[in-house]
């Protein structure tokens, strides 16, 4: 089952909708990373509110997307990490420093805008 | 204790079966003695009503149980609970019928102040004086009486070991309701502008109060939509390597929700010590107070403070 | 499919769709346990993590989840078995960082830092299985 990425301006917006099997994440690595290129985004946001559980696949996964797609020229930001998940991802020992994170998809929308560097918690 | 009411969150203390048969073990109660206290059985029921009244004739004569006297409507009933708890107690079942039957008496007693700890006194009267009834109708077996009454003292001990559970059941649960109270008042998120929080964090901070605190913050967060937290430590007893992680791990959770964590009353000895721990600090947003922290947050958030030159002026 | 019995909920895993069924069901149980907030999360990560570590070195195995009463205590147990190719090494990999397959390395450590218990027996050639407890706090 794929992720829906939709088009808005110059950003890409995937919602995860459900659960996700690792396949799912690989998927929506590979769409992202092909549609930033063809579509001229500049920006990508990743809706992970649905998500039951960050692990270290999930997390390694999304690092992964923000890298491949700052290579193609676009800014990912990860939005709506919800409390318990966050709690849990810190207990494991993950972090995404070097990547942007946002409450939701406004703050999304406008981290992009103001083309934040990655590092909320930094200077 | 008296000062908070904690009834909405009590939950009634229960004895399992498993905890019953134990006391049983304790006190030696095997089925030889069931026959025994059946043979007590007549000579207690004869004089049940007097038994009882003098039970709390006894407690009549303590100073501490007179809050008890004062309340007739609860005085017959408790006497009549201890009245039907005396003729379970040769009654041969011991099951968690029989100890309701004390929980609800001993939740008379505390719904009128009675200090628990007379019942001991009254309780031992109580058995000697049993005791003296029994042997008085031993007949040519003395022996014998004297097997029986044993029995029945069993039972004695194994009551006083049930009020003990409920009492230490009883006190455990104040004591973590009223811990519950103290963390929730400990760790107050304040949000003092659109956007920023603060916490100021006072006491100590063990591991528990830390995921507490964590788990409140990242809530707050998510509900004020907040972009900047001021988290205040001046307050903090004594900051470790264990606690410094802590912080860290606070402020990496709520980054991961887009919010940026400034630390402010971190003392000049709190960061030597940690440098020589090796802690590393490098990751943490620090400002010397707390003032020059909500600044530097307001600041991040775009606002600007400024003092008008004459507010009378202004106003008039 | 997970299958429920008198002895917990076994869960098959072989494949990555399995790791899924097993955090959600571990969550699910940790619920009627009693468990709130985010110790439901705590427990579904760990879960996920040591089940990927069987699809990851093992390919198959299985998961057991139980409720757990001790010392008048309630919590969940969650056994990991599989009989894969075994660690060589336990102390190694439970060091952070280590890894030998595509992974971030935190797998175990990481699963144990969420945990209240957690004890791995490893045989190489045999298989491994970790137990881990987390206990309801009262």
């Amino acid at each position: 089952m794929g992720i829906p990425i939709l088009k808005l301006g110059h950003v890409l917006i995937a919602s995860i909708q459900d659960a996700l099997t690792d396949n799912d994440l690989i998927q929506l690595r590979d769409d992202l990373s092909s549609q930033v290129g063809w579509s001229r985004a500049t920006g990508v946001i990743i809706d992970v509110s649905a998500l039951d559980v960050m692990d270290s696949f999930a997390t390694r996964t999304l690092r992964g997307i923000a890298d491949i797609t700052k290579l193609r020229g676009a800014k990912t930001v990860i939005v709506g990490i919800q409390p318990d998940v966050a709690f849990a991802m810190i207990q494991l020992g993950l972090d995404l420093d070097g990547v942007t994170t946002g409450l939701d998809l406004d703050e999304g929308l406008a981290a992009i805008g103001r083309g934040d560097r990655g590092d909320a918690g930094h200077g | 204790m008296a000062d908070l009411d904690f009834s909405a969150h009590r939950q009634a203390v229960h004895l399992t079966d498993e905890d019953i048969a134990r006391h049983k073990r304790f006190v030696g109660l095997e089925a030889a003695d069931l026959p025994r206290i059946a043979a007590v059985r007549p000579i207690v029921m004869e004089r049940v009503d007097e038994l009882t009244t003098m039970f709390f004739d006894f407690l009549r004569g303590l100073d501490v149980a007179t809050p008890l006297f004062r309340r007739g409507d609860l005085l017959d009933e408790a006497k009549r609970m201890k009245r039907e708890h005396l003729i379970a107690m040769v009654g041969g079942v011991y099951d968690r019928a029989y100890v309701e039957l004390q929980l609800e008496l001993g939740l008379l007693y505390s719904k009128v102040g009675l200090d628990t700890r007379v019942f001991p006194g009254a309780f031992y009267h109580l058995m000697n004086t049993v005791g003296a009834i029994v042997m008085a109708n031993a007949g040519d077996d003395p022996q014998k009486a004297f097997q029986n009454f044993m029995a029945v003292k069993k039972i004695g001990f194994l009551d006083i070991g049930l009020m003990i559970d409920i009492m230490a059941a009883e006190r455990e649960q104040t004591i973590s309701i009223q811990q519950e109270a103290i963390r929730e008042l400990s760790t107050p998120v304040l949000q003092i502008r659109d956007g920023l929080l603060i916490l100021p964090i006072i006491g100590t901070l063990d591991s528990f109060r830390a995921k507490q605190l964590t788990d409140s913050l990242l809530r707050a967060i998510r509900a004020n939509r907040a972009k900047m937290v001021v988290m205040d430590i001046t307050g903090v007893a004594a900051v470790d390597s264990r606690v410094a992680n802590h912080l860290i791990q606070t402020v990496a959770a709520s980054r991961l929700m887009g919010a940026t964590v400034i630390v402010t009353g971190l003392s000049g000895d709190v960061a030597q010590a940690l440098v020589s721990l090796g802690v590393d600090l490098g990751t943490l947003n620090t400002v010397g107070d707390l003032q020059g922290g909500l600044e530097l947050a307001e600041r991040r958030l775009g606002y600007r403070i400024a003092r008008q030159a004459d507010s009378s002026l202004e106003t008039a | 499919m997970p299958v429920m019995g008198d002895d917990g909920i076994t869960v098959t895993i072989a494949n990555e769709s399995d790791i899924v069924t097993a955090r959600q069901m571990g969550r699910a149980l940790s619920e009627q346990v009693g468990f709130q907030g985010s110790d439901l999360t705590i427990i579904a990560t760990a879960i996920s993590e040591i089940a990927r570590n069987i699809v990851t070195y093992a390919q198959r195995g299985e998961i057991v989840l139980r409720p757990v009463t001790a010392n008048s205590r309630r919590g969940v147990v969650v056994v990991a078995r599989d009989d894969g190719p075994g660690i060589p090494d336990i102390a190694r990999a439970m060091q952070d960082g280590y890894s030998t397959g595509k992974t971030l390395g935190l797998g175990l450590p990481g699963a144990r830092r969420l945990m209240d218990e957690f004890e791995i027996q490893s045989e190489v050639g045999v298989g491994t299985i970790v137990t881990m407890r987390k206990w309801l706090r009262r």
